[in-house]
Formats: structure tokens, C-alpha cells, sequence
């Protein structure tokens, strides 16, 4: 079997998902989607993290926490809003605790996965052409 | 659908919701108004929706929670949102309302035209924590070390026992009751599609429901038995889904992985029946979505023939049955006094299903699956017969169904729909209410009160007395959404 030459290391953060976007990152776990086969991980710690994927439009509540945890990601790092709660096109962007997703809350994400909510596979998709681009991302 | 509004004085207020509970009623809601009409609704155990009404004084009205403590958390929400003050609740601490929220800003009264400015401070509200010696605090979230949805728990712990659990929840609140005020009712169905992603189904088939009673609209026969057949497909997928999840609280991988395997090809099918893998978008007033009928039988036949060994496979294996026996128990009582709802209440012996008392199943005779025992195990095998009920329900309706061709003549509810409406269905977490209220055919109030809602101060209670690593394993037997609750 050909080894993974570069691997993704998730964290996930929910700030206001319907629980849709989780479900469809939950499979990814299984055998269907595997992907710790492809050198993609979910990992629990930020700190362990090279990379944030953030779902929900960002509520007020959650505004702060997900600065914290994604200063706690060390560099260079990638930002990835999941869904479209998270790029600043859901449904709930005009509620009043919505502060806009990604973009609007924090700042411009380097990876948008569309979808309400996106299929595992689209978001495997997505996640597979990152770790095949040759450039890791946006050094910070 | 309830009978006329019915205006009580404050001891006749108190009465009339106890003795509504005492009779065996359950509560349907317990809703605010922007005219300070507080209304309870109840379904009583013939089916009948009977509801009262309380008109606050200035701002004030009498607080049920020491006579009915499953309407704490309603009166808690009501003070944050409307501002009202329910007078006497033994809690009043904000539930929703952080130290972020300006002062004086009450949503669902504000005029929400300006959009609120947020203070500068941390979102955290005080905690109830235990003191004395040896206890110590154990802070756990808002953000979560797994794909799970934002919460925030302060147990109190002493060695590793934990003595109290405080629920900071409210962390997704997005706004949604807020969001669904003033909107067109044309444009209703995509945003109560998405108030929660595992219980989407029941709140479509919720709002479809409200605007059909409020239009005198009478769906066929035909209709029906579609909606409830995707409120079962729906039940399958939920269910298997948390019986993955609670052999994961206890590092039981092989049960788990199988258990999602199944959940994957049943969403699988579900996509290629109804083109969306959470079912999302197939139902509005008046119109369901459709699907062949023999394809859904053939996704039955497929899941189940894993789902057999499966169930053997669990319920035979003596570690896992251990760890789950007499875990996280809630005693009959407390379930009761709580209003626990769905599978938390049927596995703690409370016999309540919404479906037995909705007509949409009155011809589909639903056995009600319980057991007295209120532990973890109780909540997994209530789950284990359930889908196996579900099934059979959607093979029966799938046969019919097969044998009707007629679809429905299109209806769409009229532009200037007024009036005043509870609807409720069984999601796969326990009865799920809407209370909806029209004017000229835009929402004036949208209040959502689902299952979880009554269940989180349930799981708080199951947690408390047992070891603090039991957490995970409770906390998935309840499997509670976060969105739902929070709205």
C-alpha cells in the first residue's frame, strides 16, 4: 500500500450546525469513507492540530471560543468552513446570534466545502485535494 | 385543533396546569407571546389538546416550576427572551442570555430591525457548583474533543463521583424562533427543514401540519402515510445512529463500526429514494416526497440482514451488557416529574408515545416498546426494538402505498392564512411541538419545543450519584441534540 506523503490534521469545531454537517463528518470515520487510510485525521486537541474545520454560522455564543481554539492551532495552518451555515450562506444567516460564518466572523477561510450539508464523499473530495496540493497551505 | 383561549387568574393558572399533569396530560408547551400572553398547551391521555392562558401582570407572571418542575427551563427561556418575570421560580439564572447580550435585549420582543450590539465579555454565565473539602470542579466545553455539537458541563466531582452536573447549553442559539418571525409562510419550510439535522423530518411534517389545520386543509390519505413513512425512515436512521454511538462511550469498536456501516447504507438509500441523505427539503404543506415503494423494501431486507447478527452480536456479549446495566439510572418518578420524553421515558417505564394519540397512525396499531429498569440498558434495547418496529410499520405502509396510484392534487396553503395552531409529532428524540401563529399570512410567533428541550435536565439527573468516566457512555444513551434544544 503507497503511504499518504501528506497527511491532514483536523480539528473540528461546531459553532451553531444543525448537527447535519457532523453526522456527514461522523461517516467519514467509517469504512465506506476511511480516511485515516488516506493520512486525513480528526484529532482532539487543537494543539495537535494542522488545520480547523469550522460548521454552523457562528453563533455569538461560540464567537470567542472559536477564536481561542483557532489561536491554538499552531502554523502554518488551514481554515476550513464546512457547509453553508459556515461559508455565510445557510439559512440561519439573518438570525439575530449569527455573526456570518466563517468569513464574517473570523476571517476569509482558506477552504469552503458547500453543501447543506455537504455528502461525505464531497467532503472527502475536498479534503483529498488539499493533501494532494503540492503547497501545504498559507503559512501564518 | 385546541380549544378556545381560555384566560385564568393566578391560582386558577397553578390549578388548572397541575391538575392537567396529575390527570396523566402531558405538556405539549408552555409559550410566550409579544402581548404578554403566557399559553399552556396539553394533550390529554383521549387525544384532546386543551390549553389555558395567563395575561402577565406589567411584566409578571406566577411560576409553575415549584408545582411542576419540568417547566423550569420554559420559564427560564420566557424571562430571557420576552423579559417577563415568572415570579417565585426557585432558579432564575439566564439560560440562553450571556453576559454578551446588551442589556434590556429581549429577541423575541426586541425590534430585531437593528441588529444587537454585543458586549465586549466572555459568553460564560455563573455556575451552580458544589463546596467543601475535597470536591473539585471539572469544566468540560464548550468546543468538544470529538465531531460532536457545542456544549458547555461544569460537574462538580468528588473523588470520581460526580455530585452535581450544571448544564451551560445555548451555545449553538442561533436565533430561530427570532428568524421565523415576520417571514413569509412560502419561505417557512427551508429554515424549520434545518432547526435540526436528526430530528428534521418531524419538524417539516410539524410545521406542514400547523399551516394545513390553520387552513381547514384535510390531506389524503395517501399524503399521510408518505409523511409517516419518512418519519419512520427517519426514526431508523436516528436510532442507528445512537446504537453506534453508545458501544463508541465505551470503547466498543467492532459493534460500533458496524452499527455505522449500517447507518451508511440506510442514508445510501434514503438518497437514492428521496434525494437527500438526511432528509432534508421532503416535506412542505401539502406536498411530501415520493419514492418506489419495492426500492424501500429491498434497503429494509439489505440493512436487516446485517442488523440480525448485529443484534445478536451486542446483546450477547456480556461485557458490554455490563457496563450498561445499571448505569446512569432515572427512576420512573423522576422521569415522570420531569416530563422525560421519547426513548428517555420509555426505557425509565413511562408508557407515552406521541404516535399512539396522532391520527396520522391511527390505522398502523404502533407497539409501544418500554422497560422499567432507566439505565443505559434500558435506553439501548428501547432503541433495538424500535427500529425493528419502524420496519415493520414501513413495510406495511410501503405495501399499501404500493397499491395507491393517486397523487394529490397540488394544494398550497392560501396567501392570507391567519390564526393560531399546535401541531406535534413523535421524533426519533420524544414529541416534538410547534406552536405556530399566523397573521396575513406571515409567522407572528413560531415557538419550537423538542423533546431534548425536556430531556438535557433528565440526562443531568442520570449523571448525577455515578462515576464521572460513566459520562460518556449516559451521555450517549441519550444521545440528545444540541440544535434543537438551542434553536
Amino acid at each position: 500500500m503507497k503511504r499518504a506523503q501528506k497527511s491532514l490534521q483536523f480539528r473540528h469545531l461546531d459553532a451553531g450546525s444543525c448537527n447535519g454537517c457532523e453526522q456527514e463528518l461522523n461517516a467519514l470515520t467509517s469504512r465506506f469513507y476511511d480516511i485515516q487510510q488516506q493520512g486525513i485525521d480528526i484529532v482532539a486537541s487543537p494543539r495537535h492540530a494542522d488545520s480547523l474545520v469550522v460548521t454552523g454560522p457562528v453563533t455569538d455564543t461560540m464567537l470567542r471560543p472559536l477564536g481561542k481554539v483557532w489561536e491554538a492551532v499552531p502554523g502554518p495552518k488551514l481554515l476550513i468552513a464546512l457547509g453553508d451555515c459556515a461559508a455565510g450562506c445557510g439559512v440561519f444567516q439573518a438570525a439575530y446570534a449569527s455573526h456570518g460564518g466563517v468569513a464574517g466572523s473570523l476571517k476569509e477561510p482558506d477552504v469552503v466545502i458547500r453543501g447543506c450539508p455537504p455528502t461525505p464523499q464531497d467532503i472527502l473530495d475536498q479534503l483529498l485535494r488539499i493533501t494532494a496540493a503540492k503547497d501545504p497551505g498559507p503559512k501564518v | 385543533m385546541a380549544t378556545p383561549i381560555n384566560i385564568l387568574e393566578e391560582t386558577g393558572w397553578i390549578d388548572f396546569n397541575r391538575q392537567q399533569k396529575q390527570s396523566g396530560a402531558q405538556l405539549l408547551a408552555l409559550t410566550a407571546f409579544r402581548d404578554r400572553q403566557i399559553r399552556s398547551h396539553w394533550l390529554e391521555p383521549d387525544g384532546r389538546v386543551v390549553s389555558a392562558t395567563f395575561l402577565c401582570r406589567g411584566e409578571h407572571f406566577p411560576s409553575l416550576s415549584p408545582h411542576l418542575p419540568e417547566v423550569a427551563w420554559d420559564e427560564r427561556e420566557i424571562h430571557d427572551l420576552f423579559g417577563y418575570i415568572p415570579v417565585n421560580h426557585p432558579d432564575l439564572r439566564p439560560l440562553i442570555r450571556t453576559p454578551r447580550w446588551p442589556r434590556h435585549f429581549h429577541p423575541l420582543v426586541a425590534d430585531l430591525a437593528r441588529t444587537p450590539v454585543w458586549e465586549d465579555a466572555e459568553p460564560d454565565n455563573p455556575a451552580r457548583e458544589v463546596e467543601g473539602e475535597g470536591v473539585t470542579i471539572m469544566k468540560v466545553g464548550p468546543t468538544h474533543a470529538g465531531i460532536i455539537e457545542s456544549g458547555h458541563f461544569v460537574f462538580s466531582i468528588m473523588g470520581e463521583n460526580v455530585l452535581h452536573m450544571d448544564l451551560h447549553l445555548f451555545q449553538n442559539h442561533r436565533g430561530v424562533e427570532a428568524a421565523l418571525q415576520g417571514l413569509d409562510l412560502s419561505l417557512v419550510p427551508p429554515l424549520v427543514s434545518r432547526i435540526c439535522g436528526a430530528d428534521t423530518v418531524s419538524h417539516q411534517a410539524n410545521w406542514a401540519m400547523a399551516a394545513e389545520q390553520l387552513a381547514g386543509h384535510q390531506p389524503s390519505e395517501t399524503l399521510v402515510r408518505q409523511r409517516v413513512l419518512l418519519l419512520e425512515s427517519e426514526r431508523v436512521l436516528s436510532h442507528l445512529n445512537d446504537l453506534a454511538q453508545i458501544p463508541a462511550g465505551v470503547g466498543f469498536q467492532v459493534a460500533n463500526q458496524r452499527a455505522l456501516a449500517m447507518k451508511e447504507t440506510w442514508q445510501r438509500g434514503l438518497f437514492s429514494l428521496f434525494g437527500h441523505r438526511l432528509l432534508f427539503d421532503t416535506i412542505t404543506p401539502g406536498w411530501t416526497a415520493t419514492a418506489q415503494m419495492a426500492d424501500l423494501i429491498t434497503l429494509i431486507d439489505d440493512v436487516n440482514q446485517t442488523w440480525r447478527g448485529w443484534r445478536t452480536f451486542v446483546e450477547g456479549h456480556h461485557g458490554f451488557q455490563d457496563r450498561m446495566r445499571d448505569t446512569g439510572t432515572v427512576k420512573r418518578g423522576d422521569a415522570d416529574r420531569l416530563g422525560a420524553q421519547g426513548v428517555a421515558g420509555r426505557a425509565s417505564g413511562l408508557a407515552f408515545d406521541a404516535r399512539s394519540l396522532s391520527p396520522w397512525y391511527h390505522d398502523l396499531a404502533v407497539h409501544t416498546s418500554t422497560d422499567a429498569h432507566g439505565d443505559v440498558a434500558a435506553r439501548f434495547r428501547v432503541r433495538l426494538d424500535e427500529v425493528e418496529e419502524s420496519w415493520r410499520l414501513l413495510r406495511k405502509l410501503a405495501t399499501k402505498l404500493s397499491q395507491e396510484s393517486a397523487q394529490d392534487v397540488e394544494w398550497q396553503p392560501p396567501q392570507d392564512l391567519c390564526g393560531e395552531t399546535v401541531a406535534f409529532t413523535e421524533s426519533p428524540h420524544g414529541l416534538n411541538v410547534h406552536v405556530v401563529a399566523l397573521e396575513n399570512g406571515k409567522v407572528t410567533r413560531y415557538h419550537i419545543r423538542p423533546a431534548t428541550f425536556r430531556n438535557w435536565p433528565v440526562l443531568a439527573l442520570a449523571v448525577s450519584g455515578t462515576a464521572v468516566g460513566d459520562f460518556p457512555l449516559i451521555n450517549k444513551s441519550f444521545e440528545l441534540c444540541y440544535s434543537c434544544n438551542d434553536r
